[in-house]
């Protein structure tokens, strides 16, 4: 009985091997392959879990305890530094077929936002990139504050429960200002074509 | 003598059942990882063999070892994996919502996205 069982476990976990490796080689994404290695490296603990069933020994188990030990330093330090999506790999993934569309969302600063574009396009893929500019065009506002965060390298205190307001309130008045400054010059020209057409 | 060969029939049938768990778990992690289409659902379904699977899996061994100093080590490596598993996940999935390594349209509720928008509109917030 043990034996079959064995045999039944050793073909469910080759199947689970191949399904990570096909996501690692196909996965989009650095944290795509680093959770799909996660699993690799728990399926390969499983393996010699299994192996110490069938011949009856101890040799791995110090094999399994490390790997829960430090298993998870390769997740961590590669999440570090993942780098922002582009906006046009964000619309090319989700424009193709789209049957929830995106709740309407407001800009950050309803005011400021609104004064100097009326008639803002939000649609990433009409609006021009600019290289070395910091705000990203056609972004969300909800996560802009978030990417911008992470460009800046910025590294946030420990125990922010006060000081947090801070931090929030010096980057939301940070982000619109770059905002207004970085986005007429490049949007008129859009809106120009916009009329002519 | 007969009482003993059922026990370890009860055992083995134990085990048996036990490994097929942990296989099963790994083969919904395999799965899921090639099917589903986002990086928080992938990591949904990755985390199925890293405490359940294991769990299953290193109990069987112990049971098939049928020693109570192996089931101590084995739940030591299984309490170890239970503590660093949700680490690499929240580290993991934080950076994937930063980085929008996500499908906003699948959702169908955001939670963060209101706090972060909250913020930075400067707006207090109510509560604390």
């Amino acid at each position: 009985m043990l034996d079959i069982a064995v045999h039944i476990t050793q073909v469910l976990l080759a199947i689970g091997a191949i399904g990570s490796v096909y996501r690692i080689y196909k996965g989009p994404s650095v944290l795509d392959r680093v959770i799909s290695l996660d699993v690799m490296l728990i399926i390969v603990a499983s393996m010699m879990i299994v192996d110490m069933v069938v011949n009856d020994h101890q040799d791995f188990i110090m094999f399994v305890v490390i790997t829960a030990v430090i298993g998870f330093l390769g997740a961590v330090a590669i999440a570090r530094y993942v780098v922002v999506r582009s906006p046009e790999e964000v619309a090319s993934e989700s424009s193709e077929q789209d049957p929830y569309p995106a709740p309407p969302l407001a800009p950050a600063i309803p005011g400021a936002a609104a004064e100097s574009e009326p008639e803002a396009p939000h649609d990433p893929v009409s609006t021009p990139r600019m290289p070395g500019i910091e705000v990203e065009e056609g972004e969300d506002e909800s996560t802009s504050w978030f990417s911008a965060l992470t460009r800046s390298g910025f590294t946030p205190r420990r125990h922010d429960d006060a000081p947090a307001d801070d931090d929030a309130s010096a980057d939301a008045e940070e982000a619109p200002s770059a905002d207004t400054a970085a986005r007429p010059p490049a949007q008129k020209p859009s809106k120009q074509e916009d009329r002519d057409a | 003598m007969l009482e003993s060969l059922d026990a370890d029939l009860i055992l083995d049938a134990v085990a048996s059942v036990l490994l097929v768990i942990g296989g099963l778990m790994s083969l919904a992690a395999g799965v899921g990882l090639v099917r589903l289409p986002d990086l928080h659902s992938r990591m949904h379904a990755a985390t199925k063999p890293q405490v359940l699977g294991l769990l299953a899996l290193l109990l069987a061994a112990a049971i098939s070892w049928r020693s109570w100093e192996w089931v101590a080590i084995v739940l030591l490596a299984w309490g170890l994996q239970l503590l660093t598993a949700p680490v690499s996940a929240h580290v993991v999935g934080r950076s994937g919502y930063r980085t929008k390594h996500m499908r906003r349209d699948l959702l169908t509720h955001d939670e963060l996205a209101s706090a972060v928008e909250r913020i930075s509109r400067d707006i207090p917030p109510s509560r604390g």
